[in-house]
């Protein structure tokens, strides 16, 4: 799945009331199969070295809209284990190197699709190989995990590595208390948490937090009130949501923030129907797909963002997506 | 036009387009062309364990068309490395390829393997100055300095003074606010819990508050603060009371101050007080949340709540 962001611009539709505001699912859906059909951009190849993850996006988004069978299943799959390296990791595409982040994309495609065993059937072992890819790179000590083997660490790879894990059925393979220790490190005192200790609070490394504690089983760890107010304070005036205290808003927080609301039982602090609102705006009603804010670009990070967002509000119509 | 095709210098390289399986339908755009050839050398090059100093113009070609490209950066170090490289050179180089695309993350990464292999801080600090003028936000720039902070224990050498100077251009930077936390409560020292640096903490942060009331980030800071030293919210009743006045409601001029409160008068079992201020908050000063607020009302109203 490509990441070319446009053809169209989010946001055509303002002006309109909100009650006329309504989602174009039959526009998102040909959008999102026409991204693999536009070889002949620059964007097209430049943005390779995401592809693997972009075809997560994309299934996931026509999922949700109701139309799984919409990219050809056996054609994903190929391309899916194309990306297979032989360390047991998954690179973005054929030919680059292996890394969590592509790898977890493999993993959720696989399970998406059903294809775990028929996975196994293709490649021999190749579950467990994976697993083991993905458990290597636990830092011992510290219960952090690496994105590659250069060892760049991050929130993102942990909460990747346990999801992946857990669909696979193997977290009996990494150290899963000193994984839960490394996010308790990573909590602010705003209520928040950030890429690794110290860090900035940040909505997206809070869903990949709380994500991750949701698999381990210990949101028991998380304060709740605190968190939910950081969170909830993130939405604007306009019904959008911002990443970060005095930052912009963007569609995609539509997930990381709600998403984690919704692990956390706060999902109704916020204004779902202003944030539907909001998200409507961002569609272009022509062509399909969904920017991060009115009058820019779409592309299909955050047109499943958008649409996950308007799952996870109950917008209706739509298949109901599980926050973690 | 073919760059490496017919440079001498590549003669011996055999590329390795691409294989995709299908007719190959990159012709539309020269750039196109020339990228698609340049990769096609790095296959090659990386096929065949190629470590010599022409790939590093190689990969530099490669990052400048794209510098998300991950696999680029890894190849990248380990020629760098292999060849034992001067890597204030690549520092160099590193700075304008920092500076021409400011989203990137892959460069931040990459720095941080240069730097530590370089053992020297020597010249960051000023760089960073840099990027922050373009983007005072920057998140990989900010972890980057923390990184930087830790590795080579600069604590005390000018990183208050400089976060200082970023929350006076913009007393609303969230970032320089939490740089500020964990330079003075992140470090391994006990030297933070003393009581001259809570009260410092606390009146910085009260300053801050009063050149801009309605900013999320003093107000996190202060109750961080005090959270932190184990001090009741009252203890900033007088000051929070100054931008929300109980008695006259229409003249509240921070929904934080009012928040604060809130949780001030719970604390001091004035019931009835701080359900006024959350009403207020819910109807008039903070609406989008009005569930928020009815849950704090809530929790109020169940007498084990405040135990």
């Amino acid at each position: 799945m490509s990441l070319v962001s446009g053809p169209g611009r989010g946001g055509i539709t303002e002006g309109q009331l909100p009650s006329e505001l309504r989602l174009y699912v039959d526009k998102h859906v040909t959008y999102i199969q026409s991204l693999d059909k536009r070889k002949d951009e620059l964007e097209y190849w430049l943005t390779e070295h995401l592809r693997l993850s972009g075809l997560y996006w994309g299934l996931t988004a026509l999922h949700l809209l109701g139309q799984p069978d919409a990219l050809p299943r056996s054609e994903v799959l190929d391309f899916v284990i194309s990306c297979l390296q032989d360390d047991g990791g998954f690179a973005a595409a054929p030919q680059h190197d292996s890394h969590m982040l592509y790898t977890v994309s493999g993993v959720q495609i696989l399970a998406m699709l059903d294809a775990l065993d028929e996975f196994d059937e293709r490649v021999s072992g190749g579950r467990e190989k994976v697993a083991r890819f993905i458990a290597n790179l636990q830092h011992p000590k510290t219960g952090t995990f690496a994105g590659d083997i250069w060892g760049e660490t991050d929130t993102r790879f942990l909460y990747g590595a346990l999801n992946a894990l857990s669909l696979l059925g193997m977290t009996n393979l990494v150290d899963v208390d000193k994984a839960v220790e490394h996010v308790q490190a990573c909590a602010n005192s705003d209520g928040g948490y950030g890429t690794s200790p110290g860090a900035e609070s940040h909505a997206g490394q809070v869903f990949t937090c709380v994500g991750a504690l949701a698999i381990a089983g210990r949101l028991d760890l998380v304060d709740r009130d605190k968190l939910g107010g950081w969170l909830s304070e993130r939405q604007l005036s306009n019904g959008g949501l911002n990443g970060r205290p005095e930052k912009l808003e963007d569609v995609c927080y539509s997930w990381w923030v709600v998403s984690s609301l919704a692990m956390i039982d706060r999902l109704h602090w916020i204004s779902g129907s202003k944030l539907q609102e909001f998200i409507l705006k961002c569609q272009d009603p022509d062509h399909g797909g969904i920017s991060d804010r009115p009058g820019d670009m779409v592309d299909v990070f955050h047109t499943v963002f958008g649409i996950a967002g308007l799952s996870l509000t109950k917008y209706p119509g739509l298949v109901e997506v599980d926050p973690i | 036009m073919p760059k490496y095709a017919e440079d001498p210098a590549w003669s011996d390289v055999e590329p390795l387009p691409q294989n995709d399986g299908g007719p190959n339908p990159l012709a539309a755009i020269a750039y196109t062309e020339e990228y698609s050839e340049a990769m096609s050398y790095l296959r090659a090059v990386m096929a065949s364990n190629d470590m010599s100093e022409r790939v590093l113009d190689l990969t530099e070609d490669i990052i400048n068309m794209n510098p998300a490209h991950y696999t680029v950066w890894l190849y990248r170090a380990k020629v760098l490395f292999n060849l034992n490289y001067d890597l204030r050179k690549e520092i160099d180089w590193l700075n304008d390829t920092a500076l021409k695309h400011q989203k990137n993350y892959q460069i931040w990464q990459h720095r941080q393997t240069i730097i530590n292999r370089l053992g020297s801080a020597d010249g960051e600090t000023a760089f960073i100055a840099k990027m922050f003028s373009k983007d005072p936000k920057n998140y990989h720039v900010w972890s980057y300095r923390q990184w930087l902070v830790r590795r080579f224990e600069l604590w005390d050498e000018g990183e208050i003074e400089a976060v200082e100077g970023m929350i006076k251009e913009d007393v609303r930077n969230n970032s320089a606010w939490n740089h500020r936390w964990f330079l003075v409560f992140g470090r391994d020292s006990s030297a933070h819990k003393e009581q001259d640096v809570i009260e410092r903490e606390l009146e910085y942060a009260k300053k801050a508050i009063v050149l801009a009331p309605q900013n999320q980030s003093p107000w996190n800071y202060l109750r961080g603060v005090l959270r932190y030293a184990e001090l009741p919210v009252s203890h900033v009743r007088d000051f929070a009371l100054g931008f929300a006045p109980a008695d006259s409601p229409d003249d509240v001029r921070s929904s934080y101050a009012l928040d604060l409160l809130a949780d001030v008068y719970e604390e001091q079992h004035q019931k009835e007080e701080a359900i006024k201020a959350l009403d207020l908050l819910a109807t008039k000063y903070d609406p989008i949340r009005a569930r928020y607020w009815e849950y704090k009302k809530n929790l109020l109203e169940q007498p084990t709540a405040a135990a």
